[in-house]
């Protein structure tokens, strides 16, 4: 499954962003007296009154993550929308270093990540989620990869990049050639690509094994019905959940599904919502206007939320990453309801698909207005932009498109990125005091 | 305390401080100072200035908005409005039937169209880098060791436009530097450069859609060369008020105006 045969592994170059302080962390890492006493402070987060949503997202990653670092299960990494429960259903871990780079860049590790990639030779034109992911492998702040597969819908980057961290370990690569167009000839050769990915990573990575494939299937479906009730609590004027935190915890959605701890995760989340609705402490009292949100978010700095939600009393009511766009799966038929699954992602396929889920965002989610964070290298996103702007002016929906970079801080100014936000912002009071005369 | 309500606009630009002064509406004065680097110290010079040349004292300020980069420094201010939306309102009240607005300033360029009521419909700005803006033009004539005032004579003398093709100031001065090296008449290398400045808003007005009226302001909006080159590339003509300049800061008063008279 490999595709090529000349040799791109690790190179005698020396990579750029070895510091010291990426040594220790790489020790630590591999610890198993650090991952004890991760669980030691979990527990006590908990017993303190920790919130519950956040103790389970910590406790969902750090349980894979020990599992991966102490090489308990096989560490497979995944593209962003490959539908992990086949990692989890084959009782391995999924790692997405497309995902973590947004750890790396909230924990200020982005840096030296980005310098490993670029002494690489990667375009700093790349996304700088691959360019992070491919650093923090190479660096091995990231666990070793026993397998690598990825999906070629939507980002074209994350292929390419996780092809060259399966060289780079010497690992099997895994592609699922996901088609263009949906129909039932499409989604059965979509169907048999996961089969056939499922086997070859039960013979090539051992300890894998389908036996779990009920299990992760189950815990799916469970935590896409606490999901669904947390989107429609979402809906609530005013939003009971800030948008930073909800952008922070897309790397779930990407990450978790199959894993018990998602369903534990969204059960608490949709609780907790429903908590703050009956109590009405919302975490912006005054909501002047609801945005929806496109793509991803600043990861190395909040200062763009604390000026929007804070200072301006305007909440992120949802984001068009967070939209469920699939049916509960069916365990009988794993891989049939896993390419359902893909070729549902309204990212993939005409436009129209997308245009639709925003509309339905703004209608479900009573939007004002929407932001498009334009990831700086992203062709997927960027590339639709004048589509989804005409398609908004239409229905006279302000739209903003900002610039920017989730994980590079070199991509992007702050002081600019505020004033177009603030004039967006103006643009919508100045329209809301005129419909309202 | 004097009589009429006087409303003051600050516009800390990242390269000039403006400040306009109105009284019951209209301006009664208004007074600019290189930004520097202690943003405060200059919003409150020019806030001083304005003063003092009407013999008025904060106490008789009804209401201040500041606008602009810095303006979040001013200790003045009652209220802080971006600039897209000031230069919208300054352009529209110094020239009533503006549609389209093209503020090119120290280090951005805004393009800002505007509704029938004179409000932002939609706007926007180049990206973090600063290509193409007043501080290229003002580093590629220290170069040719000309002056910014000198480019729309040269601009009208020039046979054709040296092909500049870069608006990044680093590569565009090295550009510059080969074309003299190689015999090119400064006036085309002007008018190159005007054209690169031009070529980079074009992209900028299809964005937000072009409309007819179009009106310049910032400090840029002064440059003959880049304004003349506009009006070929866009095949109409673009008006410039005298107070150009001003139109942030104006715009802001106008808002503080509005503000005041509503509290
Ligand atoms: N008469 C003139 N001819 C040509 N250029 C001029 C003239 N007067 C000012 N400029 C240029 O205008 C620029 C300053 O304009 P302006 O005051 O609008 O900028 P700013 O508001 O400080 O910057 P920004 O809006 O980018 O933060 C300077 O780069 C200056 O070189
Ligand atoms: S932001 Fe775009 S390029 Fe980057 S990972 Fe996401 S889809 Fe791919
Ligand atoms: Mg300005």
């Amino acid at each position: 499954m490999t595709p090529g045969t000349f040799d791109t592994g690790k190179s005698h170059r020396k990579i750029a962003g070895e510091t010291r302080r990426i040594k220790v962390i790489r020790t630590l890492t591999r610890k198993s007296w650090v991952h004890s006493a991760a669980k030691l402070v979990i527990s006590h987060m908990e017993r303190r009154g920790g919130t519950p949503y956040q103790i389970d997202a910590i406790r969902s990653f750090a349980d894979d993550f020990k599992h991966a670092y102490l090489k308990e299960k096989p560490c497979i990494y995944t593209s962003a929308f490959v539908p992990n429960e086949l990692i989890y259903g084959l009782g391995g871990v999924p790692f997405l270093p497309e995902a973590a780079s947004g750890f790396a860049a909230s924990f200020g590790f982005a840096r030296e990540s980005l310098a490993a990639c670029e002494s690489l030779w990667y375009s700093p034109d790349l996304c700088s989620f691959h360019r992070a992911g491919v650093g923090a492998s190479v660096l091995e702040l990231a666990p070793r990869p026993a397998a690598v597969v990825v999906s070629s819908h939507l980002c074209d980057g994350g292929k390419r990049s996780l092809y060259q961290i399966s060289r780079y370990h010497d690992c099997p690569f895994y592609i699922l050639d996901v088609p263009y167009t949906n129909s039932v000839q499409s989604l059965d050769r979509l169907a048999k690509q996961i089969g056939k990915v499922a086997r070859g990573l039960e013979h090539e990575v051992p300890g894998l094994s389908k036996a779990h494939m009920d299990e992760a299937i189950a815990n799916s479906n469970a935590a896409r019905s606490h999901y669904l009730r947390l989107c429609n609590l979402r809906a609530n004027i005013p939003s009971p959940w800030r948008g930073r935190e909800a952008l922070s915890y897309v790397v779930l959605f990407l990450w978790s599904w199959g894993s018990p701890w998602l369903t534990k995760f969204y059960q608490a989340l949709a609780n907790h919502a429903a908590d703050v609705i009956q109590s009405g402490e919302y975490p912006v009292r005054n909501e002047r206007f609801r945005l929806a949100w496109s793509n991803l978010k600043p990861y190395y700095s909040p200062r763009l939320f604390d000026y929007l939600e804070d200072e301006c009393e305007v909440s992120i009511a949802f984001e068009e990453f967070s939209y469920m766009y699939w049916d509960p799966l069916d365990a009988r038929d794993p891989y049939v309801s896993l390419a359902k699954k893909i070729m549902s992602n309204p990212g993939w396929g005409p436009i129209e698909r997308r245009l639709e889920v925003v509309n339905r965002i703004i209608r479900e989610f009573s939007i004002d207005g929407v932001v498009q964070f334009a990831q700086w290298g992203c062709r997927q996103y960027n590339g639709a932009t004048s589509v989804l702007s005409d398609y908004l002016r239409k229905k006279g929906i302000p739209f903003l498109n900002l610039d920017g970079d989730g994980v590079d801080a070199r991509n992007s100014g702050e002081a600019q990125s505020l004033t177009r936000l603030g004039a967006f912002l103006e643009l919508m009071e100045s329209r809301d005091i005129r419909n309202s005369r | 305390m004097k009589a009429g309500s006087y409303v003051m606009g600050i516009d800390v630009g990242s390269s000039v401080t403006k400040g306009v002064l109105l009284l019951d509406g209209q301006i009664l004065s208004n007074f600019m100072l290189p930004t520097g680097t202690d943003l405060d110290a200059t919003a409150g010079e020019c806030v001083r200035r304005l003063l003092s040349d009407r013999g008025l004292t904060q106490k008789d300020i009804l209401y201040t908005v500041s606008t602009g980069y810095g303006r979040t420094q001013v200790k003045e201010a009652d209220r802080t409005i971006t600039e897209i939306t000031c230069h919208g309102r300054g352009a529209k009240a110094l020239v009533p039937r503006a549609e389209l607005v093209i503020d090119i300033g120290g280090q951005d360029s805004k393009v800002i169209r505007l509704d029938e009521d004179g409000m932002v419909a939609d706007f926007v700005m180049n990206d973090k880098c600063a290509a193409g803006t007043g501080r290229f033009l003002e580093v590629m004539a220290e170069r040719l060791g000309m002056s910014l005032l000198d480019f729309g004579r040269m601009w009208k003398t020039a046979r054709k436009p040296a092909s500049i093709s870069s608006t990044c100031t680093v590569f565009a001065e090295s550009e510059v530097i080969s074309l003299l090296s190689r015999g090119i008449a400064p006036d085309e290398i002007i008018r190159g450069l005007c054209d690169a400045v031009a070529d980079r808003l074009l992209g900028m007005v299809h964005r937000v859609g072009l409309v007819p009226d179009v009106v310049m302001t910032g400090g840029v909006s002064k440059n003959e060369g880049v304004r003349l080159s506009l009006e070929k590339k866009l095949s109409l003509k673009v008006v410039v008020p005298d107070a150009s300049q001003f139109a942030g800061a104006y715009g802001a008063a106008i808002i503080g105006h509005e503000l005041a008279m509503r509290n």
